[in-house]
């Protein structure tokens, strides 16, 4: 940027109305529950949530297993599911990007499989590979291939046309724009992907143990719901929201460093 | 003749006609061989499986029913999140004591999968059509909200520049620049809510439902007849991509100055 860049200074008035309305919320929650609005059989208070979280722990009872030890495998499903997803998914984007005969083969399956929301493959997992670690893999991973081969495409799609036109002058073979220019071109639309993959790989991980697991975090969930433990169903739900944020911002941090060259 | 050969397999739709057919093939050999087991249903029986749906009647309904019922919930449920969260984001962009109150409290909110809401949902207000509808809204408030407040935040400050020169109020900066230029990202948002809303219904009606596509699929499950599982899916599939078109027709209505980057794939 030709300009220096302007800090400007956040009004206290903000400040305050930001941290006015958290306190609101929690301290409402809190009231709602406490003052038997909302029967407790139905909300848990943040206190309550908070003490179970406390004792989840150590404490693997009543649902069998720790919470750290749900959150670990709710992580590892998730993770493989995810870079199985990025591994399969920004290859074949890049190349269906550029190559017409990847593109003829790969377009009609990927345009089949684009529509189906992936939670509509639990039953047909479950019939492949039971309710074991695979099967959560295989639904994650068909939700993240999506994004990696749409972005990964579209990326490649979007090299400037000028460049293509100069390097054929000077006599580039298709494979050598394809490394030099359609690549380095995509890679800010393909890191985009990861993000983006990221939100839906975690979303289907929930949904998938929702439906079929004997552990993990959306296991966590269910079994609040059916012990009618509402405190359990909110740590689960806060669980699942903390450490996706969590491994969003790292994953961030890893997209800006990789990237620290390329962007601007 | 192997030159005339080569060329067809070199064009792209000729491609795409193969790469169909052989897939077809594929599947109906791995399901008649029964590679997988009985878990998967050669095409032609999903299709006969199909058909019968429409005449036969599964729980009271008949293929067309569980299709209104599944259709309606993701429009009812999707409509009340455009209300709300549409305005809610233009609001936050626009003034910034609102955006304080409210940007802290959605912050919260924003990371947890929609679906992890559905056990809360439950038992909130049980199995019936309200709990089914709340995860809809849940799910599709977010991104409609998130790219309004981004379509009007994102706008390039020379817009606002060149009607202020030309002596425009604050309202009309509103008007004339903020509400035409975040239409693009708002109609985004749009798409991108109601993908997730038919996820969403999906999931509800996998969990817990007496009808709809998604209770069609489980039913298909607990039965263990994959015709019926992958009959439900193709219709998904097929509804959800019908309704994705009719935004995006919309869209081409509503707002006809949205700039395409690249007509075409996205």
């Amino acid at each position: 940027m030709a300009y220096e860049e302007v800090k400007i200074k956040t009004p206290l008035v903000i400040k305050i109305l930001s941290a006015a309305s958290i306190v609101t919320f929690f301290g409402g929650w809190e009231l709602i529950v406490d003052l038997g609005i909302v029967p407790s059989t139905m909300l848990a208070a943040p206190s309550t949530v908070f003490k179970l979280f406390v004792v989840k722990l150590t404490d693997p009872n009543p649902d069998g297993a720790l919470l750290q030890t749900h959150a670990w495998i709710s992580i590892q499903e998730a993770g493989i599911g995810y870079l199985l997803s990025l591994l399969i998914g920004i290859p074949l984007g890049l190349f269906m990007g550029w190559f017409t005969v990847v593109r003829g083969i790969f377009r009609p399956l990927f345009e089949i499989i684009r529509p189906i929301p992936p939670i509509a493959w639990i039953p047909l997992c479950i019939f492949w590979f039971g309710i074991e670690l695979w099967g959560k893999v295989f639904i994650i991973w068909i939700g993240g291939v999506v994004p990696c081969v749409i972005n990964a495409w579209t990326g490649v799609n979007m090299t400037n046309p000028t460049l293509i036109q100069m390097a054929r002058t000077y006599g580039a073979s298709d494979w050598q724009i394809f490394r030099k220019l359609c690549i380095p071109s995509a890679l800010p639309m393909v890191f985009g992907a990861l993000q983006i993959t990221l939100a839906i790989c975690w979303t289907n991980l929930v949904a998938a143990e929702l439906l079929a697991a004997d552990s993990g975090l959306g296991f966590l969930i269910t079994m609040g719901r059916r012990l009618a433990l509402p405190e359990m169903v909110v740590l689960g739900m806060v669980t699942v929201g903390v450490a996706g944020a969590l491994i969003g911002v790292a994953i961030d941090a890893l997209e800006k460093r990789l990237l620290a060259g390329i962007r601007r | 003749m192997f030159k005339a050969f080569g060329k067809v397999l070199r064009n792209e739709f000729s491609l795409y006609v193969i790469s169909f057919f052989c897939f077809l093939l594929l599947w109906d050999w791995v399901a008649k061989e029964q590679i997988l087991g009985r878990s998967l249903a050669p095409p032609l029986d999903v299709l006969k499986e199909l058909h019968r749906l429409t005449t036969v009647k599964l729980a009271g309904k008949d293929l067309f029913g569980h299709i209104w019922d599944s259709t309606r919930r993701v429009f009812i449920g999707f409509a009340i999140a455009a209300v709300f969260a549409v305005p809610l984001g233009l609001l936050m962009a626009l003034n910034r004591y609102i955006n304080a109150l409210v940007k802290p409290v959605f912050d919260i909110f924003k990371p947890m999968p929609p679906i992890a809401w559905i056990s809360i949902a439950i038992l909130w207000f049980g199995i019936e059509e309200a709990s089914k509808i709340f995860i809809i809204v849940i799910g599709a408030f977010i991104p409609c909200l998130l790219n309004a407040y981004n379509g009007v935040r994102l706008i390039e400050p020379e817009l606002y520049d060149v009607i202020r020169m030309l002596g425009g109020t604050r309202r009309a900066e509103i008007f004339y620049v903020s509400f035409p230029a975040a239409f693009p990202a708002i109609f985004s948002g749009l798409q991108i809510s109601l993908s997730i809303a038919w996820t969403c219904v999906l999931a509800a009606e996998l969990v817990s439902s007496r009808s709809g596509l998604g209770w069609i699929i489980i039913q298909g499950m607990r039965l263990t007849r994959p015709d019926l599982v992958i009959g439900g899916m193709a219709i998904i599939a097929l509804v959800a991509w019908l309704t994705t078109l009719l935004i995006s027709g919309l869209e081409r209505l509503i707002c006809p100055w949205k700039r395409g980057i690249k007509e075409g794939y996205l």
